[in-house]
């Protein structure tokens, strides 16, 4: 499980002086379901994220992450989860197999553990065909699916994905769905972070709406198509959107 | 500990399999030590060729007595290793240093009336080539002048002490041991430091900046692994290129002697001359100076947005830290060596001690200074590094 208390980001800004990425956030996944945090770009998914998995600290509030307080066991947090994003790379200079036995020992897998996943994730990525082939020599949706297995090589038991599709192709992005929908199943607790609603139509069973650092809706897609009277998750969105504006110019003061 | 071997391996194993990393931290200084022994070696030769070049002689009167001095000096010349040749007219031989086919011609004027014969030397100052052959000439003539003196002195019964009251008698004292030649002594602890921080210079920059650019860096720091542990794992392959790389400076010296090259033959006429202690004692103090590099080297990685800016920043620090070492080059035209308070001068300290051993004249106080001073400023710089790495500021900035 993943709950948040007020959980804050506050960066200093040399020109606006103090920006508020993320500016009081609660949310809880549960185990066996997957948490949609949907936001356009900008929005503070990707600080909320970076928070939970102790990458950086929160300005105010906390988190638990598998039971564990990310402020004070921020070792056993970041034991516990995996973490994809569009972005993460892989090392160019070493083979498929070399990085995934480099993330298995920082992990604390022992030869025994660590030689049985890696033929675990191996075979069910099928990753055998270019294991031993340098990461830089590898197509995008391999590269992909050696990052998928770098995520789940210790078998963590809470996932954080970052906009994990943005930039493949529809093969590469369907392995990644099929993935999140399979670690699901396996009741994992899932945090997916996305601005893709077709996405989120299949993959999220709860949902919260992020913009400008603060959460504006939460609930199912269907609670949220409800609330706004729309008929498609992206004209909802856009109507959340448009309410925090003027949600957000009202609390200042301006309007 | 575990995981500073894990992560120092996997960037060692990286390194390893970069070109540029190979090339610059190993190929190129063993490359550029036997290419500077052979250029300095062939210089060497030539300077030693001129003060034995053909000086060419103008005989303006054609008199006898000049024939019979002209004789004289060719005798002198000869004693200087020097050859003659006759040259037609003063013009002529003008002529000829103008086209660079003559290095000195020598005019013998006419006896003036006590019996002095003047001998114009022309040559090109500006050559250094025509400034060794006068030397050369100038040294010749002063030897034929004495024995002139020696023998008239004689033939009036006066002893040949008489000609040298004051006789200069060189005498070689041995300090130290065996010591490496004038030239290696000038050119390898400028190398030696030189390596140990430019050699690691190549892969610094990837270390954390390129992690960064590349998005690696975010995944490393998911792991448990804790950050002090990850920039020490860092640091401790960084240090061992470093070292590797300086240590290809001395694999390069004994590579360029055991080539059978007029170069090296000229510069290792005198034997290797780096024995086993200064061997050892290099190696001491190139520990404490490898880990102060290599922590500067990851301090500035950490703090810049990706490579291009980390290699910005090294280019700039890179010449502060190399400047003592230029002045090590020179540091024996002073007697600064030989204080005490260099020793705590960074980077100098191991290039001026490193000369000491390759002279054979260790100093063990001053290494212990050295190696203590060195290793203080090694582990400051290792603590702002760390510091540095765990700014969440500074680490996730892009």
């Amino acid at each position: 499980m993943v709950r948040t208390h007020g959980l804050k980001k506050h960066f200093r800004d040399p020109k606006t002086g103090i920006k508020r990425a993320v500016d009081g956030i609660d949310i809880e996944a549960q185990p066996g379901r997957i948490f949609g945090l949907l936001g356009a770009n900008g929005a503070g998914k990707t600080t909320v994220l970076r928070m939970l998995s102790t990458v950086i600290l929160p300005t105010e509030g906390t988190a638990e992450v598998a039971g564990f307080d990310i402020h004070s066991q921020s070792q056993e947090v970041r034991a516990s989860i995996g973490f994809m994003s569009n972005s993460t790379a892989l090392y160019g200079r070493l083979t498929s197999r070399e990085v995934l036995e480099y993330f298995g020992k920082l992990y604390g897998l022992n030869t025994s553990r660590l030689k049985e996943r890696l033929s675990y994730v191996i075979e069910k990525l099928q990753i055998d065909e270019f294991a031993d082939r340098l990461c830089d020599k590898l197509s995008t949706g391999q590269k992909q699916r050696v990052s998928i297995a770098r995520t789940i090589l210790h078998d963590p038991n809470v996932l954080f994905f970052d906009e994990p599709t943005a930039g493949l192709d529809v093969v590469a992005s369907q392995t990644v769905m099929e993935f999140i929908e399979e670690a699901r199943d396996l009741g994992k607790t899932v945090i997916f972070s996305t601005h893709i609603m077709s996405e989120v139509e299949r993959l999220c069973d709860d949902l919260a709406v992020i913009h400008e650092g603060v959460i504006v809706a939460r609930g199912t897609p269907k609670s949220m198509l409800e609330m706004t009277g729309e008929h498609s998750l992206e004209r909802a969105f856009l109507q959340l959107v448009k309410f925090q504006a003027g949600y957000v110019s009202a609390r200042e003061g301006t309007v | 500990m575990n995981d500073v071997v894990i992560i120092a391996s996997k960037e060692l194993r990286e390194m390893f399999r970069d070109k540029r990393v190979r090339f610059n931290a190993f190929i190129m200084p063993m490359f550029l030590i036997v290419l500077i022994v052979q250029l300095f070696g062939f210089v060497m030769h030539a300077a030693m060729g001129a003060t034995k070049a053909t000086v060419y002689i103008v005989d303006t009167t054609g008199l006898a007595a000049n024939a019979l001095n002209k004789s004289e000096l060719k005798n002198a010349a000869g004693k200087g290793g020097l050859g003659i040749q006759t040259v037609p007219s003063i013009e002529a031989g003008i002529k000829m240093i103008q086209s660079e086919k003559a290095k000195l011609v020598l005019a013998l004027m006419p006896p003036t009336t006590d019996g002095q014969i003047r001998v114009e030397a022309y040559y090109d100052p500006k050559q250094q080539m025509g400034n060794l052959a006068l030397a050369g000439m100038k040294q010749a003539i002063a030897e034929a002048n004495k024995q002139n003196l020696i023998q008239t002195l004689a033939e009036k019964s006066i002893p040949a002490s008489a000609a040298e009251h004051l006789k200069l008698v060189p005498k070689e004292v041995k300090v130290g041991g065996v010591g490496a030649g004038e030239m290696i002594v000038a050119i390898l602890p400028y190398m030696i430091v030189l390596f140990a921080f430019s050699g690691g210079m190549s892969m610094a920059a990837d270390l954390v900046a390129g992690e960064k650019d590349k998005n690696t860096l975010e995944t490393l720091l998911i792991t448990p692994v804790g950050r002090n542990q990850i920039v020490m794992g860092k640091f401790l392959a960084l240090s061992g290129v470093c070292f590797l790389s300086s240590a290809s400076c001395l694999a390069g010296m004994v590579l360029a002697a055991m080539l059978k090259t007029p170069g090296s033959q000229e510069m290792f006429k005198d034997g290797f001359g780096v024995t086993p202690i200064a061997a050892a004692t290099i190696i001491l103090m190139l520990i404490p100076l490898v880990a102060f590099f290599a922590s500067i080297l990851i301090a500035v990685s950490s703090y810049a947005k990706n490579p291009r800016e980390a290699q910005t920043y090294l280019a700039i620090v890179n010449f502060i830290v190399i400047m003592p070492a230029i002045f090590s080059q020179v540091i024996g035209l002073t007697d600064l060596g030989s204080k005490l308070w260099i020793n705590l001068v960074p980077v100098l300290n191991t290039a001026n001690n490193i000369r000491a051993a390759l002279l054979g004249k260790t100093d063990w106080t001053a290494v212990g200074i050295t190696v203590v001073f060195s290793a203080v400023i090694a582990a400051i710089a290792i603590r702002i590094a760390v510091w540095l790495f765990n700014r969440e500021q500074v680490l996730v900035r892009v």
